[in-house]
């Protein structure tokens, strides 16, 4: 008799405790959906516009559902700007801007991880200094410093002026770093035991080793390439040349009216980088992360 | 002294020379880049804030003494003209914009817990928050200025509730009082999944059965909340919020490609004036001088940020 009441009463508390986690989710799920909502809707919204062919483009009320939908935007997104050209100036800035950007910061931080020399560690200070000294005129100097190396007067000239200063990256060096700390040092001794050089140590066993961080590496300097458009469009003057990012300004500039072609063209120049995003969002977040703690 | 320790020693200090000829090959080129582009702008920049450049003729620099700060401070040669009043509204614009540092801080603090879960579905939303941040604010500035639209989504929410005018809808970003806030917005909307991230990863950072402990203590969430996961998340925190307050003073991509510095310049900020100067003008020194300031201004602000969010350790 005496148990059943206390079963019955666990039942209940049990119910209690199970309506409340309910309710708790439920209120999670809302907040959640509202939040994604307000994230995503200015690119469904654009994404409408993209794939519209009449009535008015601001609409009262706004609807998600295209009017007229066909592709026609797109094609007269390519007709009037090189778009297809800016796509391959974007993957060839991209390639060789992460080629670039993963050599230098592998190369540079195995010193400074694994090895002992003089000055390692007022360059490891410097390093970090550049991180907070402000550089508010950066963007001039650079500008002067790319002219008098005569790089703005040949196209391949140009390419190497976008992409040189990103090299640069002290996250990138932080980054690499920290993974060849995690290797640990005996491995390295005995393969110089063995009489290895550094460089084959360098590129057999710490490279091998530290792929994951590589990959974060390059993804975000891939992002980092593919979205920057300022320094392009101050750095080139010819408009074949011109990364899509820069190329998507430049449009918006001169057909502002033709707003569902201008959405065509945003439409395609976010493609691959959620692609690439969705793909690799682990990499992306680990150096993400990493960069911050370093 | 016998051969055999003298070569070992030789041997030794080679090996020291070896090494040291290794280790500076391999950084190399990040030296290089790196002087040229992060450590000579930081010298250079400095010394042509008290130049004047002469484009035309390879960047021929001539000294010029103070006559850059005279004309952005009003005083020597510029006595009579007063302070440069783009400039000043700029950095005001500027600095009113560390008004977002709070806002996207205990926004992304509430985002990181909200999603700090395992429920089905929550990797997505993840990946939703997070699309922002990944897009060039060459599409972000312009998917805004549709929202913002006479006739866009925003108006059509701000006329249903009865905040605007629903026969003459304005364009949020032409309203000289409003545009600068309506930016703020966009910033926050971009900023907050990257923060997220950020404080998601310092969250799972903190010990567990630190909070388990302290609920079979009987504290409630709200205890925990305080005690355990603020203090926790202090060093993510300190980070987060120095981040988020340079870039703050820093801002410029947002006006960039959404105002240009307009409606009647009252999107002006402190870089968009440096760029508009250089670019612009081609007026590199005097740009370069104004960078100067900014650079001072920011130095200040992030040390009274990391007074404030290191002084809470304390307490």
């Amino acid at each position: 008799m005496l148990n059943e009441t206390a079963l019955s009463e666990a039942a209940t508390l049990r119910q209690k405790r199970r309506t409340r986690k309910l309710l708790e989710n439920i209120g999670v799920y809302t907040l959640l959906i509202l939040v994604a909502a307000i994230s995503i809707y200015p690119f469904l919204w654009t994404i409408r516009t993209s794939f519209s062919t009449s009535g008015g483009i601001f609409e009262f009320p706004p609807s998600l559902i295209p009017i007229e939908p066909s592709l026609k935007n797109y094609i007269t997104v390519t007709q009037i700007v090189p778009l297809l050209r800016q796509l391959w100036n974007s993957l060839v800035i991209c390639f060789f801007g992460v080629l670039g950007s993963v050599l230098v910061a592998a190369l540079g931080a195995y010193p400074l991880a694994k090895m002992k020399f003089w000055g390692r560690d007022i360059i490891f200070y410097a390093l970090i200094a550049t991180l907070v000294l402000p550089n508010e005129a950066g963007l001039i100097v650079n500008f002067i410093t790319v002219s008098r190396l005569q790089l703005l007067t040949t196209e391949i000239g140009q390419i190497a002026a976008i992409i040189l200063p990103a090299f640069g990256s002290v996250a990138n060096v932080f980054l690499m770093r920290q993974a060849y700390l995690g290797i640990p040092s005996e491995l390295l001794e005995a393969a110089r035991i063995d009489g290895a050089s550094e460089l084959s140590i360098w590129w057999k066993i710490m490279l091998p080793l530290t792929m994951p961080t590589i990959a974060a590496v390059s993804i975000l300097q891939f992002v980092a390439f593919w979205n920057s458009f300022l320094w392009p469009i101050i750095v080139m003057r010819d408009r074949n040349l011109y990364p899509l990012s820069a190329g998507m300004l430049d449009l918006a500039g001169s057909f502002s009216t033709n707003t569902r072609a201008i959405s065509a063209g945003a439409v395609l120049m976010m493609i691959p980088i959620l692609i690439v995003f969705l793909f690799f969002q682990r990499y992306f977040m680990r150096g993400l992360e990493g960069a911050v703690k370093g | 002294m016998t051969n055999s320790s003298f070569d070992r020693k030789r041997g030794e200090r080679g090996r020291v020379w070896r090494d040291l000829v290794i280790a500076y090959l391999f950084m190399l080129p990040m030296l290089v880049v790196k002087i040229l582009f992060t450590f000579w702008p930081i010298i250079f920049g400095t010394a042509l804030a008290f130049a004047t450049v002469n484009i035309g003729r390879g960047f021929s620099l001539e000294w010029v003494g103070l006559k850059n700060f005279e004309e952005l401070f009003g005083f020597g040669a510029f006595a009579g003209r007063g302070p440069d009043r783009d400039f000043w509204y700029g950095l005001t614009n500027s600095l009113k914009y560390i008004l977002v540092v709070p806002v996207i801080q205990i926004l992304s603090i509430a985002l990181a817990m909200l999603v700090n879960r395992t429920i089905p579905l929550i990797g997505l939303f993840r990946t939703a928050f997070y699309v922002p941040v990944v897009t060039s604010f060459a599409v972000v500035g312009l998917m805004w200025q549709w929202m913002y639209d006479q006739y866009g989504p925003i108006n059509f929410m701000l006329t249903s509730l009865g905040l605007m005018d629903a026969k003459n809808p304005t364009n949020l970003l032409n309203n000289p009082v409003i545009a600068l806030w309506a930016i703020m917005f966009v910033t926050l909307w971009k900023g907050l999944g990257y923060y997220m991230v950020l404080y998601l990863a310092g969250l799972q950072n903190i010990d567990r059965s630190l909070e388990e402990a302290a609920v079979i203590d009987g504290a409630n969430r709200w205890e925990v909340f305080w005690n355990i996961t603020i203090p926790g998340l202090k060093p993510t925190i300190l980070v987060c919020s120095l981040l988020s307050t340079i870039s703050a003073i820093k801002v410029f991509e947002e006006i960039y490609t959404m105002t240009r510095g307009g409606p009647a310049g009252s999107t002006f900020t402190a870089m968009f004036f440096i760029y508009d100067k250089s670019f612009g003008d081609y007026r590199f020194g005097y740009a370069a001088a104004a960078g100067l300031v900014v650079a001072v201004v920011s130095i200040i602000f992030a040390a009274i940020n990391f007074r404030l969010t290191r002084g809470n350790q304390n307490a």
